[in-house]
């Protein structure tokens, strides 16, 4: 990780950064997010296995720097989201400094050990280990095992099922939510100053967590991140309830590509999905 | 109450300028439509928020209809083409989640259009008719009723 | 109190019975990562090894959403109805000292000036059958807040493994005396308290002293060490979800159509932007480190000069679901140690 603490210490003494958010050991050896505000801090930077926060999501949590730009050490599918966040003008791409980490794949259950096993499902299918987007790049690709997918089966035994059969799916599943709204916290791409669940006059979304309730809020969160979510599988890691919600995400995804042939967070200069229209729009579901 | 014929609840969402004037020339028309629809006028078909339609089936609806202008034709020159392509995403959402999309309806009716109007009411409430119930929701509901003693 | 001993299948047999007369089990899932209600005695999970569930027990008294009662509008007045009593008596299995501690804490806050009957009523329903623990990770520090891997404190019983199929179960509370007697066909064999051997029970080594970083919160309501936390936070509110401890609620009316509804009693956390909000727009608590400040404090300060308890059992909970892992042992670690510093320049 010299290369890391290097270009850190070299943007900070250049004073091109006020601080730079990266990753850093405490005193278990966890891999948790870490601010660093001076070429000091940057020695306890680290990147790993066990890096799996996406921390772009501090991007628009935390004070402009004083001084100078916003530091992010970054994997190919944090950029993603970084790109996403630009796309939608939340930031400025001059305004932010991106360390590109080559990514060889991440760990699912943070408490457990890194093994094939126990990789994150989205790194199945990434494009990105090598990020298609960067200012700096650091660290080398391996060979990696890649897990299984297990959420593929599920999806396609939710296709087959009928309306009824899915609703009761569901409905065991939301019946967990207990409304912490961590789903929403850790989401880079949920930076609305005031959210709508959190709206009370009129209250379109019922804040008890009954079942008819969570049904509400986890499909407005699915709507509102349709066409939009870069599929970091953030908010499944963080529900305590362990909601398959990377499920939804992923069959929204799904219907951008599929009729759009839209991937959000590719491409800075691409006008965004959802905040724009096409005259010729499909519309043969309309009397 | 088995016994009762079902009759649908139908809740429209009908945008101001077109098709709430359509249905409006339904009536002065005297053209004769069933009355199981519930008609909410909103600005725009740009202005129906998921929510809403979500809220409409909790609140015990059997089938939702969305209608506004027809494409170039919005007061506000876009809104209805930001909403069509929202509603692409929405109907497959709400397949996902295993709320029937086909029991959510939309079409484009004109200011001019009070007999179309007055198919597509028809058509719905007839469709929805053959459905039946949508009991989903009426399941949930039960969580925050008054119990019958 | 005498203590008995139990095999497996006396606990199965038990069980059985019990959910053949109308109780409800509630023993943590196959997997460990919560507690159900099980509906067959196959299901009962009794295992001192495990990892305490990532979600507490605390529903079962204090669930997620209450009704506290319904409305009905009768013309121009309101009729109000009571919500239906629950009256189902409920055992839970399996709960480790630092679930089960948590029940005598938050039943102070509880019954203070206004006591809740809907918390008072589950738990007079309740025997809770405590489990000795034999699990610690680097998140568990329940020796620092008081407690021990072999406490008694909030359990009817409290059962310590014997061998790999048997275990010791003391009568702890007067309730638990009354569930024996009633259960005499399975409480047969006794064996003499005193004679059970818990050194096999690694007892973990005390992290801080809980008063040194009492005295430390008092002085240092500013401080930078709070901003520091603040950065790393993201303000969701799954460490007070997930807590045993934690009881912060808030009231809603839920209207079920226009002419009735609900009043409902449902979880908040003190780590929501909104929780301190006011109507006019002001907020106390504006920022994650004003929050943070207010998670730790209430637990090792304020709790503790009004209830002379300290709001916490030390499961680990919080810091294992943490999507940064801000780990609350750490960070009182610290505070003791800068309140050792501060105590030594003096």
């Amino acid at each position: 990780m010299k290369q890391l603490i290097d270009i850190s210490k070299e943007l900070f003494e250049s004073k091109q950064v006020g601080y730079i958010i990266g990753y850093a050991e405490d005193k278990f050896k966890r891999v948790k997010p870490f601010v660093a505000y001076s070429s000091l801090d940057t020695e306890r930077f680290v990147f790993n296995n066990n890096s799996v926060n996406n921390l772009a999501v501090y991007l628009t949590r935390l004070p402009k720097a004083k001084e100078g730009k916003i530091g992010i050490v970054a994997k190919g599918c944090d950029i993603k989201s970084i790109i996403a966040l630009i796309q939608e003008n939340q930031i400025k791409r001059d305004d932010v400094i991106i360390i590109g980490v080559n990514c060889n794949s991440v760990v699912n259950q943070i408490d457990e050990q890194f093994s094939k096993e126990n990789t994150a499902i989205k790194c199945k299918y990434c494009q990105v280990r090598t990020p298609a987007h960067y200012d700096y790049l650091v660290g080398e690709i391996k060979e990696v095992e890649l897990p299984e997918d297990k959420n593929f089966a599920i999806m396609q035994k939710l296709d087959s099922m009928s309306a009824e059969e899915k609703w009761n799916f569901w409905e065991a599943e939301f019946e967990k939510c207990v409304k912490c709204y961590a789903c929403r916290q850790v989401c880079p791409l949920c930076y609305c100053e005031q959210c709508i669940v959190d709206k009370s006059m009129p209250r379109w979304i019922d804040s008890s967590a009954t079942t008819k309730g969570n049904f509400a809020w986890n499909m407005i969160r699915a709507f509102h991140l349709s066409g939009r979510c870069i599929g970091c599988n953030e908010c499944e890691r963080a529900c305590p309830a362990e909601i398959p919600l990377s499920l939804l995400n992923r069959k929204m995804g799904m219907v951008a590509i599929n009729e759009f042939n839209y991937r959000h967070g590719t491409d800075i200069n691409q006008p965004t999905l959802i905040g724009n229209y096409n005259v010729n729009d499909k519309e043969d579901f309309i009397m | 109450m088995e016994n009762e014929k079902f009759e649908p609840k139908i809740v429209a969402f009908v945008c101001n300028w077109c098709t709430y004037t359509g249905a409006d020339l339904a009536g002065t028309s005297r053209l004769k439509q069933q009355t199981n629809a519930r008609l909410i006028r909103v600005p725009c078909t740009g202005r129906i928020d998921p929510v809403f339609i979500i809220k409409a089936f909790e609140k015990g609806a059997d089938g939702v209809l969305v209608s506004g202008c027809h494409p170039n034709d919005c007061h506000y020159n876009t809104g209805n083409f930001h909403a069509r392509r929202r509603w692409i995403f929405f109907r497959q959402l709400l397949d996902f989640v295993g709320i029937d999309s086909s029991r959510l309806y939309f079409s484009w009716v004109s200011a001019s259009e009070g007999k179309k109007w007055v198919d597509v009411v028809d058509g719905v409430i007839n469709s929805v008719r053959e459905k039946g119930p949508f009991n989903g929701y009426k399941k949930l509901n039960k969580e925050i009723e008054i119990p019958v003693k | 109190m005498n203590t008995y001993v139990l095999s497996k299948d006396h606990l199965k047999n038990l069980a059985l019975e019990l959910i053949n007369t109308g109780y409800k089990v509630i023993s943590p899932s196959k997997d460990g990562r919560r507690f159900v209600a099980i509906s067959s005695a196959d299901d009962l999970v009794i295992n001192s090894n495990l990892k305490p569930s990532s979600v507490s027990m605390k529903e079962f008294f204090f669930p997620k959403t209450e009704t506290l009662f319904f409305y009905k509008r009768n013309k121009d007045e309101y009729d109000l109805i009571d919500a239906a009593e629950v009256n189902q008596p409920q055992i839970i299995f399996g709960a480790k000292p630092c679930d089960t501690s948590a029940i005598p804490i938050v039943s102070k806050v509880f019954n203070w000036d206004y006591k809740d009957e809907f918390f008072n009523k589950k738990v007079e329903n309740t025997i809770i059958v405590g489990l000795a623990c034999k699990f610690a990770d680097e998140n568990c520090f329940c020796t620092s807040v008081g407690l021990s891997p072999v406490s008694e404190k909030g359990s009817d019983l409290f059962m310590i493994p014997l061998t790999e199929n048997t275990y010791a179960c003391k009568v702890i509370s007067e309730k638990g005396k009354k569930f024996v007697s009633n259960h005499s066909k399975i409480f047969t064999e006794t064996i003499d308290g005193k004679s059970i051997n818990i050194n096999e029970i690694k007892i973990p080594e005390k992290r801080f002293e809980s008063k040194e970083v009492k005295a430390w919160l008092d002085k240092n309501f500013n401080h930078k060490l709070w901003d520091k936390l603040g950065e790393n936070c993201l303000g969701c509110a799954q460490c007070a979800f997930v807590c045993p401890t934690c009881h912060c609620f808030d009231i809603v009316d839920e209207e079920c159509n226009h002419t009735c509804g609900r009043r409902a009693k449902n979880w908040d956390a003190c780590q929501f932007e909104i929780f301190t909000k006011h109507a006019s727009g002001h907020n106390p608590r504006n920022e994650q480190d004003k929050r943070y400040r207010q998670r730790i404090s209430h637990k090792f300060k304020y709790y503790t000069e009004k209830f002379d308890e300290i709001l916490c059992t030390g499961c680990g909970r919080c810091t294992r679901g943490c999507p940064v892992l801000t780990d609350i042992g750490i960070i009182l670690e610290d505070i003791n140690q800068l309140a050792k510093e501060s105590i030594s320049n003096n």
